[in-house]
C-alpha cells in the first residue's frame, strides 16, 4: 500500500481550460485509494516564458512553485512538459542561489507525470477502466525524448477492456505546439500541425489520446476546425472510464 | 608566423589557459590491452578463417552495387578481366586501353600477353625519377582509359571497403578516372571490420612506419549520387563500375 | 559575410506553399531519419559509442590550441603548408595569394559549408577566376544561381525537370528528365573543368592531428577529382573540426557517415596530409590548408556554447527537424541550415540579426536525438532565446521586443496572485462571450493571439477553474 499523500500538481491548461482532466485524475487516483492534497494557490510553472527565453520571469515562477509545494511528499501531474519543467528546467533556472536549488533538486525528485506515477512509481498497469473504441496515442515530445515516457501510457491503455489500440505514423513527431512558437509562427506551426492531424484521421481512431493537454489542445484546435470525426482524450480520461 | 601566433593565442585565452591545463593523455602512445587482442588476431588469423569473411563480403558488395568475383588463382582473375575489357564499352570513345598500377600483384596478371588483348594499350603508372614529362604522360594514358586495375592494402569485408595508401607507381588516379575501377587483393589482406583496419593502421609497426601516407583513400563502392529527386545513379563523377577481384 | 534570417517568416510561407518542395522534403526525411536511427541502434560498440564521441570531440575542442598546433606540425613535415585566418576575409585573401603566386585561372571545388560562410566563390570570381562547384547537387545550384538547401543534398528542392531545363539551357545539353541521364550530362561537362582545372578547392570533414591529415567524405568521388587532378589543392577547415587520434577519428567517421547518408561509411574518404611526394606519379604539387576562426573562437570562450563546437555537420537533425520538414533549407538564409542552423548561424552572424532563427523552432528535441554525438540544440536555443529577453552585451545582444517582455511580466504578476490569477479569468470568461464561436470553441482569437486561430479552434475558458472545483468539494466534504 502506497501510504505517501499525493499533492496534485495541475497545469494551468488543465485548471482553467479542462478542469475535467483534473477530475478524472483525481476519481483514478482516489479510486486506487491514496489520499490527495491540491494546493490551491498553485498556477503556471513558468513554462511558456522559460520557452520564449525570459528566463527572469520563470525564474520568479519557479521560486512561486517551490513555495507551492514545499510541504508536498509526492508531486503528480497530468502533463508531461510541466513535469519537464520542474524536473529538468527548475534547477537549472535557479543554479546561482544554493539554498533554492537545494530545494528544486528535492522537488525534481518527487515530481511525477501521471502514466508515469501509475506505472513506474505504484506499479499499477491494470485500472480496471473500460472505453468502447479505437484509440491512439501520441507522444509528446517533452514527455517522451526528456521524460523518456512512452511504454507507460501505452501499458496502461493496452489494458483497458474494449478498447482497440492503433498507432498512428509518426507518433512522436511533434505537433507543432512549442508555446508561444504556435502563435508567433503560426503558418510553420500550422503546417507541422497539418501533418499530425492526417495521420491521426489515417490512422481511423475515434479517440486520440497523450499526457499533455498543451499539445493535445492544440491538436484538438485543429481536428474541430476540420470537423474531423476524431475526440481528444486526457489519457486520465480514458482510465477514469467504467 | 605572427598571424598563426595570435590565431592560437587567441584560443587560449577562450580556453582559459593556463589556468586550465592540457590533460596528458590526448594522444595514445600504446595500444589498449583490446587492440593488442585485435592485433594478435589479425595477425593469427588463418585462411580457414578468412573464408567467413568472404562471405561477409558477398553479403555486402550488392547493395554497395559493386562485383565481386572470387578466384582460385592469378591466371582466373587475368581472365576474368579479359572478359571486361573484351565485353565492357569504353564510356568517352571507341578506343580500348587499360591503365593499371606499377604493383607486383598487378604485373602478375601479364594482361600483355593474352593473345585476345592484341592492340589494347595496357599502361603502368611506373616513373624511373621525379619527371614531369613521364607525370603528364601517365595522366593522358590514365585519362585515355576506360578501365584502371589497382590493388590495394586492405579490403574490409564488412563495408567492403579498399585502404589504398600511395606509394610511388601506385596512381591515386587509377582508381578514380577510368570508367571501370578493377581492384585485385590477396585473401590475406582482408579485414573483418573497419575497427581492424584502423587497429593496423594506427599500431602495426610496418604501419606506423609508413603512416598514412600523404594520401590514404578508403573507397567503398563505385561513385554514386541521388541529388536529383534522391533517385541513385552510380557514376557521378568516379567509376561507375568496381570490380573486386579475390584470390588466395 | 551572407547570413541574414531577416525574410524568415516570408520564406517559410513560400517553402510551405510549394507542394514540389514539400513533397520533397518528405521524401528525404521518410528515407533518411528513420534509416539513421537503425544504424545508431544496430551499432557493434553498443549506443555508448555515441557518448564516447562526443567525448573525444569535446577533448579536441577543449584543448584546441593543442590539437591545431600538432596539425600544422605534421602536415608541415610532409611538405604542406598551413595558414591560420582569424577572419572570413582573411582567409579569402590567403586564397587569393595562392592563386595569384600560382597563376590560377580555373578552380573547381568539392562541397564545403566553410567556404559558403566565407563567401570565396564570390572573391574568386571577382579575380577572374573561373570557379566550379563539383558535387552535382552543388553544381545544379551553381548554374541556376541559387543556394544549398541541405547539408548533404543540396539541390533537394529543385525537380529533375527544373533541372533538365536548366541543363539544356546552360548545358545546351537536349532536353531529359531522366536524372542518368542528366547525371551523366553534368558528369561530361564537369570531367572537362576536372582536368581543366589549376586548383580544387576542399573543405575538411574531420581533421586528426596525431597524423596530420584533413578528410574528405563524398559518394561522388567529386571531392577526389578536385584534390587528386589539379596541381594546386587548397583546403578549408574550420578550426573546430578536428580529433587528437586515429581510433578517435574512425568512430567519429563512421558516426558521421550514418548521420549525413544512412551510410557505415562514405563512399569515398580520403586522408590528406600534404602534396603529392616528388616520386609519386599524381596528386597536387602544392597542399594548403587554411585553418579558419570566423567567430569561432567567441563560442569557444563561451561555455554555455562550446558544445556547439562538437558539431561535425552531418545534417542528420535537418532529416528529423519538423520545422526545417516544412520550411526547407533557403528559409534559414545561409549556408547553415536546420536546427545546427538555427545555433550557429545566430553565434556566428549575430544573434540579434538571426533572432528569427532561434525563436522559430518548437523544442521537440528531435535534433539531438537524431544527432550522433546527442548535442543538446534545444538547450542552446533556449540559451541564445535567454540572450534575446534580456540581452547580452558580451555577445553584443540588444534586448528585442520590449512589448513582449512587458507582456510577460504583466503575466508574472498575475501568476504569482492567485487572486489576480482568478480575477483575469473572470474577466476572460466575459469577453469570450462576444467572441465568435462554433460548436463551443472559440473561432477568431484577438491579437495577438490571432496566429493560433488561423487554422485552429480554442477551447474557452471553463465556467470554475479545478482550484474551484476542488475548493467547493472539500467544502461539501468537511
Amino acid at each position: 500500500m502506497y501510504n505517501k499523500k499525493v499533492t496534485l500538481f495541475i497545469q494551468c491548461l488543465v485548471d482553467t481550460l479542462y478542469p475535467e482532466v483534473g477530475e478524472a485524475m483525481v476519481s483514478v487516483l482516489e479510486n486506487l485509494g491514496l489520499k490527495l492534497d491540491c494546493p490551491t494557490d498553485q498556477t503556471c510553472c513558468g513554462q511558456p516564458a522559460f520557452n520564449a527565453g525570459h528566463q527572469a520571469q520563470a525564474r520568479k515562477a519557479a521560486v512561486k512553485f517551490l513555495e507551492c509545494f514545499k510541504d508536498a511528499e509526492v508531486i503528480v501531474s497530468p502533463s508531461g512538459s510541466c513535469v519537464n519543467m520542474v524536473r529538468n528546467h527548475y534547477p537549472e533556472l535557479l543554479r546561482d542561489d544554493p539554498l533554492l536549488l537545494k530545494q528544486a533538486r528535492g522537488i525534481a525528485e518527487k515530481t511525477f507525470e501521471f502514466s508515469e506515477f501509475l506505472v513506474d512509481v505504484l506499479k499499477v498497469k491494470d485500472l480496471n477502466a473500460r472505453f468502447p473504441g479505437r484509440v491512439t496515442y501520441h507522444d509528446s515530445c517533452h514527455l517522451n525524448r526528456n521524460l523518456g515516457i512512452n511504454h507507460q501510457p501505452r501499458t496502461l491503455l493496452s489494458n483497458i477492456r474494449e478498447l482497440t489500440f492503433v498507432e498512428m505514423k509518426a507518433p512522436d513527431k511533434c505537433c507543432g505546439f512549442g508555446g508561444t512558437f504556435a502563435v508567433k509562427y503560426s503558418d510553420i506551426s500550422t503546417a507541422i500541425l497539418e501533418e499530425k492531424v492526417n495521420n491521426i484521421i489515417d490512422s481511423g481512431a475515434e479517440v486520440v489520446t497523450g499526457c499533455d493537454m498543451s499539445c493535445l489542445m492544440n491538436i484538438q484546435g485543429m481536428l474541430t476546425r476540420k470537423k474531423a470525426p476524431v475526440q481528444v482524450m486526457h489519457i486520465a480520461q480514458l482510465l477514469s472510464r467504467k | 608566423m605572427d598571424m598563426e601566433k595570435e590565431f592560437i593565442k587567441t584560443i587560449q585565452t577562450a580556453l582559459n589557459r593556463p589556468e586550465t591545463k592540457v590533460p596528458d593523455d590526448l594522444f595514445t602512445t600504446t595500444p589498449s590491452p583490446e587492440e593488442v587482442t585485435l592485433l594478435e588476431k589479425i595477425r593469427t588469423r588463418t585462411d580457414p578463417e578468412r573464408q567467413p569473411l568472404i562471405e561477409v563480403l558477398r553479403r555486402v558488395v550488392p547493395g554497395l552495387h559493386m562485383d565481386l568475383h572470387v578466384e582460385e588463382s592469378i591466371q582466373d582473375v587475368a581472365r576474368g578481366i579479359e572478359k571486361l575489357i573484351l565485353e565492357k564499352k569504353p564510356e568517352w570513345g571507341t578506343k580500348k586501353s587499360v591503365v593499371c598500377w606499377d604493383h607486383p600483384l598487378i604485373k602478375e596478371l601479364k594482361l600483355t600477353d593474352l593473345p585476345n588483348l592484341k592492340g589494347i594499350d595496357v599502361y603502368t603508372t611506373s616513373m624511373a625519377a621525379d619527371s614531369p614529362r613521364r607525370r603528364e604522360e601517365i595522366r593522358k594514358e590514365v585519362q585515355d582509359s576506360f578501365i584502371g586495375i589497382t590493388s590495394a592494402d586492405y579490403c574490409v569485408a564488412a563495408t567492403a571497403t579498399l585502404a589504398m595508401k600511395t606509394r610511388p607507381g601506385h596512381a591515386r588516379s587509377v582508381s578514380l578516372v577510368p570508367s571501370i575501377h578493377v581492384a585485385v587483393v590477396r585473401q590475406v589482406d582482408i579485414l573483418a571490420d573497419l575497427r581492424e583496419l584502423y587497429t593496423l593502421l594506427k599500431w602495426d609497426e610496418k604501419e606506423r612506419k609508413e603512416g598514412l601516407t600523404n594520401n590514404l583513400s578508403l573507397v567503398s563502392g563505385p561513385s554514386k549520387t541521388g541529388d536529383i529527386e534522391l533517385v541513385m545513379v552510380h557514376g557521378a563523377h568516379g567509376p561507375r563500375e568496381l570490380h573486386l577481384f579475390v584470390i588466395p | 559575410m551572407e547570413l541574414t534570417s531577416k525574410d524568415y517568416k516570408k520564406s517559410a510561407r513560400k517553402a510551405i506553399g510549394d507542394p514540389v518542395l514539400q513533397s520533397a522534403l518528405t521524401g528525404l526525411q521518410g528515407r533518411l531519419g528513420p534509416a539513421t536511427a537503425t544504424l545508431y541502434k544496430n551499432l557493434p560498440e553498443g549506443p555508448g559509442l555515441r557518448n564516447m564521441a562526443y567525448q573525444y570531440r569535446r577533448k579536441a575542442v577543449d584543448n584546441l590550441d593543442v590539437m591545431l598546433t600538432t596539425l600544422a606540425e605534421n602536415i608541415r613535415k610532409q611538405g604542406g603548408e598551413v595558414h591560420f585566418a582569424p577572419t572570413a576575409r582573411d582567409a579569402v585573401d590567403i586564397c587569393l595569394d595562392i592563386a595569384a603566386g600560382n597563376n590560377v585561372k580555373k578552380v573547381v571545388k568539392g562541397k564545403s559549408m566553410v567556404t559558403e560562410e566565407l563567401g570565396l566563390n564570390r572573391a574568386l570570381m571577382d579575380k577572374g577566376i573561373e570557379v566550379n562547384e563539383t558535387d552535382l547537387g552543388e553544381y545544379i545550384i551553381q548554374l541556376a544561381g541559387e543556394k544549398p538547401s541541405h547539408i548533404v543534398a543540396p539541390a533537394i528542392h529543385k525537380t529533375r525537370k527544373e533541372i533538365g531545363r536548366l541543363f539544356s539551357e546552360k548545358l545546351g545539353t537536349p532536353y531529359t528528365d531522366d536524372p542518368p541521364t542528366l547525371t551523366w550530362d553534368a558528369r561530361q561537362a564537369l570531367r572537362k573543368k576536372f582536368m581543366e582545372a589549376d586548383m580544387g578547392i576542399s573543405g575538411c570533414n574531420l581533421a586528426c592531428a596525431e597524423t596530420g591529415h584533413i578528410t574528405t567524405v563524398s559518394n561522388e568521388g567529386n571531392i577526389r577529382m578536385s584534390t587528386t587532378l589539379p596541381r594546386v589543392h587548397v583546403a578549408f577547415m574550420g578550426m573546430e573540426r578536428i580529433v587528437a587520434n586515429l581510433e578517435e577519428h574512425q568512430a567519429i567517421l563512421r558516426l558521421m557517415s550514418m548521420g549525413a547518408a544512412a551510410q557505415q561509411i562514405g563512399g569515398y574518404v580520403s586522408y590528406i596530409g600534404g602534396p603529392a611526394a616528388p616520386d609519386h606519379v599524381d596528386g597536387p604539387r602544392a597542399f594548403h590548408l587554411v585553418i579558419v576562426d570566423n567567430g569561432r573562437s567567441r563560442i569557444l570562450a563561451d561555455d554555455e556554447f562550446r558544445e556547439m563546437l562538437c558539431c561535425i555537420r552531418c545534417g542528420a537533425c535537418l532529416n528529423v527537424c519538423p520545422v526545417y520538414g516544412k520550411v526547407g533549407g533557403h528559409t534559414y538564409g545561409s549556408a547553415y541550415t536546420g536546427p545546427v542552423g538555427a545555433v550557429i548561424t545566430p553565434l556566428l552572424g549575430g544573434i540579434n540579426e538571426a533572432g528569427d532563427l532561434c525563436q522559430g523552432e518548437t523544442l521537440c528535441g528531435a535534433c539531438r536525438q537524431a544527432c550522433p554525438l546527442q548535442l543538446n540544440l534545444p538547450r542552446m536555443l533556449l540559451a541564445l532565446r535567454s540572450k534575446l529577453s534580456q540581452g547580452d552585451p558580451k555577445w553584443n545582444v540588444k534586448p528585442k521586443s520590449r512589448w513582449e517582455k512587458l507582456l510577460f511580466n504583466g503575466w508574472n504578476f498575475i501568476n504569482t496572485h492567485r487572486r489576480v490569477y482568478d480575477a483575469s479569468l473572470a474577466i476572460g470568461r466575459v469577453i469570450q462571450k462576444i467572441m465568435p464561436k462554433s460548436e463551443q470553441m472559440l473561432t477568431k482569437l484577438p491579437y495577438p493571439f490571432n496566429g493560433w486561430t488561423q487554422s485552429r479552434d480554442m477551447k474557452p475558458l471553463a465556467a470554475k477553474t479545478f482550484m474551484e472545483q476542488w475548493k467547493e468539494k472539500k467544502e461539501g466534504r468537511s
